[in-house]
Formats: structure tokens, sequence, C-alpha cells
């Protein structure tokens, strides 16, 4: 057992995502956009009712905004494209035919397909509202640098864990689409879900207090939620071992439970034929 | 390096089971695709599978490829249980779906066949070598840096076939591989299978709907139809019997004279002004044949063909009716 395909497979996904530089700057813009147009709603919110004790400050909320809009791409919307085409084009029987781990082989297409489209966003966006904001005067409107130098090394070991947990739903989703042989069903579910429970809809600390310790122990909010806590210093339920538990969890079960339904559905299509 | 044997297989059977109206509510139903087929291919031999639409072929080749589990029945390929050991069999076979695309869409091909190499755990100087050959062989110098999507379909299917190749597998699978090709392209894949078998010994199973396939490669041709071999014999004996039959068709500018066919020649349709004659050229030469419905009155136009594989399947029910 090898892992060069993996890492090979890897490397040519990240390609084909940093091919689409259009794309990147077209999605950059859309989420400068939504990004300004919650934080004037945030800020409106907030400036009418001081006195609510809210679970984030203003300036928090912002930086959670911004952080969140840069990482749009990591979000698991759906299933890897090329598994759709393939599942669409009978072509995905090919993949059956490799000698490889199956799961290690789609893990680390996703993997690289998701963190392709979301580091150059992420980098770009981090540029224009972070220094760049400061520079021209916006600095309360701006993203905040981390809590602090442990702040920022939690949060690093913690973005890691989200885009492999967000790789684990992505394949969740490719195996729901070799089983239907559509994508189509995977956009239609995963992409409300993913945009609602991972807080990019609304910040997860801001639901309401019986949400939110719920929304806090559900797979999405392993992906950008909690690495965010943790860049901002942001008291976390139970500690910084609690948030780095509920993604370890989170890692671990869909991995598993993962592995054992692909299997399942190997067999399936070994007997149905693909 | 090579076993006595490449590929047997014994009283193959394969049925699904399908859901009419493709719902979950609606009632089961089995098909059988395979009846119990036996064949053996021994090693450096190339096999064709020929039959209709529906006749099981492709079933027989995802069996052999390790993808789909017969219901009941054995096959060895090199010794090995397809589907029991499906990762160590299918590192050693190489297999081409002619409608299918095992190249990645976003890829160029050369990138395709070094994540290929990766796969399959080539050694870079053996994949230098291989690439180089294939290259050669298949002309694909031109379009190593093209990305498959912009591929023309000859273009894509003589790079498939790289990409089957390039781990030198022992056995290859071909299912249509010519399909939809242009003339060029069908022959430079047949010219490469045929180079591969004499150089490296490779054993090749292909099915096919085109009998210039059958004849440029097979050594041996198993006809199959619903499911069941219908005849297993050497391409020469097979020629020598129902391939050498041609049609002829001939139209004629007026009414159809008396035609007085000579022997080895019998009328199979007849319109208003054109007829088709069904000859065998061992026992009536084509010349023969022509010269004689030359000197027809108001003959216009003459075609000779061969049958197609449809009529030469049912000329097998008839002759083997059970
Ligand atoms: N995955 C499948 N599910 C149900 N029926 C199938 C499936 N694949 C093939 N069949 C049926 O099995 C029979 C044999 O098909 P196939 O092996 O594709 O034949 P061929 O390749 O000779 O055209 C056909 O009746 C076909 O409809
Ligand atoms: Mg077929």
């Amino acid at each position: 057992m090898t892992i060069k395909p993996y890492v090979t497979s890897f490397v040519l996904q990240w390609k084909i995502g940093l091919r689409y530089r259009l794309a990147v700057l077209a999605g950059l813009v859309a989420q400068m956009w939504f990004g300004a147009i919650s934080l004037m709603a945030y800020a409106a919110v907030y400036h009418h009712a001081p006195g609510v004790d809210a679970p984030m400050t203003l300036r928090q909320a912002m930086t959670y905004t911004w952080i969140q809009q840069s990482l749009f791409t990591l979000l698991p919307l759906g299933c890897l494209p090329a598994i759709g085409e393939a599942a669409k084009s009978g072509a995905i029987v090919y993949d059956l035919l490799r000698p490889v781990d199956l799961w290690n082989w789609w893990l680390s297409a996703s993997l690289a397909r998701l963190l392709g489209n979301a580091i150059p966003r992420a980098v770009l966006l981090a540029a224009v509202a972070g220094p760049l904001a400061a520079l021209v005067g916006l600095n309360g409107w701006s993203l905040a640098p981390p809590a602090s130098l442990w702040a920022a090394i939690l949060a690093l070991c913690s973005f890691i864990l989200g885009a492999f947990i967000s790789a684990s739903i992505v394949m969740w989703w490719n195996i729901v689409t070799a089983r239907t042989l559509s994508p189509l069903g995977t956009y239609a579910v995963g992409t409300p879900l993913a945009v609602l429970l991972s807080g990019m809809l609304l910040p997860l600390p801001l639901y309401p207090d019986w949400a939110r310790e719920l929304l806090l122990f559900q797979p999405f909010a392993g992906i950008s939620d909690i690495p965010i806590r943790l860049y901002m210093g942001m008291a976390i339920p139970g500690g910084v071992l609690t948030a780095l538990g509920i993604q370890c969890f989170w890692l671990a079960a869909l991995t598993l439970v993962g592995r054992f339904w692909m299997h399942r559905t190997i067999s399936r299509m070994e007997v149905q034929g693909a | 390096m090579k076993n006595a044997a490449a590929i047997e297989v014994h009283d193959l059977r394969k049925t699904y089971q399908v859901r009419d109206g493709g719902s979950w509510r609606g009632k089961t139903r089995e098909i059988t695709a395979l009846d119990g087929i036996s064949f053996t291919v021994p090693a450096g031999e190339i096999a064709g599978f020929i039959g209709p639409n529906g006749a099981g072929k492709s079933t027989a080749i995802k069996i052999l490829a390790g993808i789909l589990r017969p219901t009941s029945g054995t096959v060895r390929v090199g010794n090995l249980i397809p589907w029991e050991n499906r990762l160590a069999h299918v590192a050693r076979i190489g297999v081409v779906f002619g409608q299918r695309t095992q190249l990645w869409w976003d890829l160029s091909v050369g990138e395709g066949l070094a994540l290929l190499r990766d796969i399959y755990s080539v050694e870079p100087a053996r994949f230098l070598r291989n690439r180089e050959r294939l290259a050669d062989a298949l002309d694909l110098h031109g379009i190593m840096d093209q990305s498959v999507r912009q591929l023309s379909l000859g273009q894509r299917m003589r790079a498939e076939i790289a990409a089957a190749l390039i781990h030198d597998p022992d056995v290859i699978i071909l299912d249509e591989p010519t399909i939809g090709l242009d003339a060029p392209s069908k022959l430079a894949v047949r010219a490469f299978v045929r180079d591969l078998r004499r150089e490296r010994g490779t054993t090749v199973l292909l099915t096919t709907h085109d009998m210039h396939d059958i004849e440029a490669l097979a050594d041996r041709v198993i006809v199959i139809g619903h499911g069941r071999i219908l005849a297993d014999s050497p391409f020469e004996a097979l020629q020598a019997t129902t391939l050498s039959e041609r049609i002829l068709e001939a139209d004629f500018t007026g009414p159809l004279p008396d035609l007085l066919l000579p022997e080895g020649a019998t009328e199979t349709a007849r319109g208003s002004r054109s007829v088709t004659i069904t000859f065998d050229p061992q026992r009536l030469p084509a010349p023969v044949l022509v010269a004689h419905l030359s000197t027809l009155p108001g003959l216009g136009d003459l075609r000779i063909g061969r049958p197609a594989i449809e009529e030469i399947i049912t000329r097998f029910y008839a002759d083997h009716a059970s």
C-alpha cells in the first residue's frame, strides 16, 4: 500500500481548482457583497439594541462573518463534481477497476477540490478584509487578527480538522451519488444543510440559547464555526478540549460509518451492475 | 510469467433483479443475462466475443473484469477469482469500455497517464518507455497536453487504449473498443492490439459489433446469444462457414428480369426494381455471379457486402435450434 496515488490525485485536483481563476474572482466579489450586507445588518441590530446581552460583540460578529464568507467553498455543498459526471456517464465503473482504496481515493480528490477552491479565496479575502480594510480606515469593519498566538495555533489545527470533516461529508454525498447515479440530490440537500448548519447564514453563537449548544454538537459546526471561535478566543462550553474533541469525534464517526456504507454500496454495485 | 490458461470460465450465470417502472414499489423481475457459459482462452490468444445487443457480452466482460459478481459459476483469470481478489486482479488487467471514459475530463492526457502510473505503481523508467511506445503507436504525441474534454472521439479512444495499457497488463479486456471510431483510428487500434499480442504475448478478450475487428484480430470467435454460447471456434473455421457468406444487392433500371441464378446463390429479398442475393463465394465466386448478372437486361448498380452480425446470429439460431 502506497500513498503516492492519493497524493498525486490531491495535487491534480488542486491544480484543477486553481485553473478556474475567474471563478475565484467572481466568487470573491459575491462573498464580499454578502459579507458587507451581513455586516451592515449586524451593525444596525447591535446599534438599535445596545442593552441586549449578545453572545458575541459586534466586532466578533464581523470577524466571524468575514472568515465564514472566505471559507464558503470549503463547505460540503454537494458531491465531488467529477464523481457526479462519472455517475451520469457510467464511467464510475472505472473507479472499481483501480487497485486503490476507494475511500482514500475519493477523499483525497474531495479534499483537494475543497482546499483548491477555498484557500485562494480565503487568502484574497483575508487580505482585503484585514490589512487593506484597516488601511482605508474601515478599522471597525475589518477582520480582526487572532486573539493570541495560542489561539492562532489552536485555530490552525482546528481548521485542518474542519477541512477533513468537510471532505468526509462530501464523501457521504459521493456515496449517495454512486447509489442514485445522479449528483443533483446531493446538491439539493447538501447546500441548504451546509449553509444553515455551518453558521454561514447566521453565526451559530447568535442562535437562541436552547439551540446554541445543540448546534455545536452537529458535524457541520466542526467545519468552520469551531475553528473561528478558537481563532477569536471565544469561550466554548467545555473549553478547548471539548471543541477539538467534537471535531475528532465527527471525523472518526463520519469516516467509520462512511467506510462501512461505501463497502455496502460497492457490494450493491457489484451485484446489480453499475 | 504466463499461465497456461489466462481465462477460464465455467458454467457462468448472471441474473439481474430489476424493478418495473424503476421505482421502489414496482414488482421485481429477473433478467437472465448469462445462462451458463463456459470457455477458455489460453495465454497469448485473442478471442472475439460477438453477438447481438443484449446477448450478455458486457455482463460477461464486467464479471471477468471483477466489477460484477455472477449469480453462480466459476471464473479464473490467471488463477485469481476476479470478484474475490478484486484489487490484486484489477492491478494485472487493462480494461476499455468503448462508451465510457476512464481518463479524467479535467486533466490532460499526459496528466491522466501520470496519475495511472501512480495508481498502478509503474516504475518511472518503465512508465516513460511505455508512454513513448504507446504515443508512437497510437499517434498521441500531438494531444498529450490537451485536456480530455477537448478530444475528438477517435483521439479520446486512442488515449483510452493507452490508459488501459500503461501498466503492461497481462490480460486486456475490450468492450466495443472501436465503436464510433473513424476508419484511421480503427486501423490504428487494431494494429496496436495485434502488435501487443505479438510482442508481449498479452491475452485479449474483445467484444465488437464490427466483423472487420474480428477478421483483423481474432484467433478465436465466441458467438453468444441470449446468454448462451452458440459457437466457439477458430476464426478460420467460422470464416470457412458462416462468415464466408456474401450479400449482393442489384438495382435495375426497369422491371426485374428473370434472374435464373446459378448454383450457390439464392434470392433473399426482392423490391420492384431491386433484388438481394445471398451467395457463398467458395461455391460461386463473386466475379462469376457478377458476370452472370451483367448479361441481364437493365442492370443499373451492384453492391457486394457481408451480412450484419444480427443476421449471422439469426442463422446460428436456425442452425442450432434446440
Ligand atoms: N445493470 C443491469 N441491470 C439490469 N439488467 C441489465 C443490467 N445490465 C444488463 N442488463 C440486461 O442484461 C442483458 C444483457 O446485457 P449486456 O450484457 O449489456 O449485453 P450486450 O453487451 O451483449 O449488449 C440485457 O437484457 C440487458 O438489458
Ligand atoms: Mg454491451
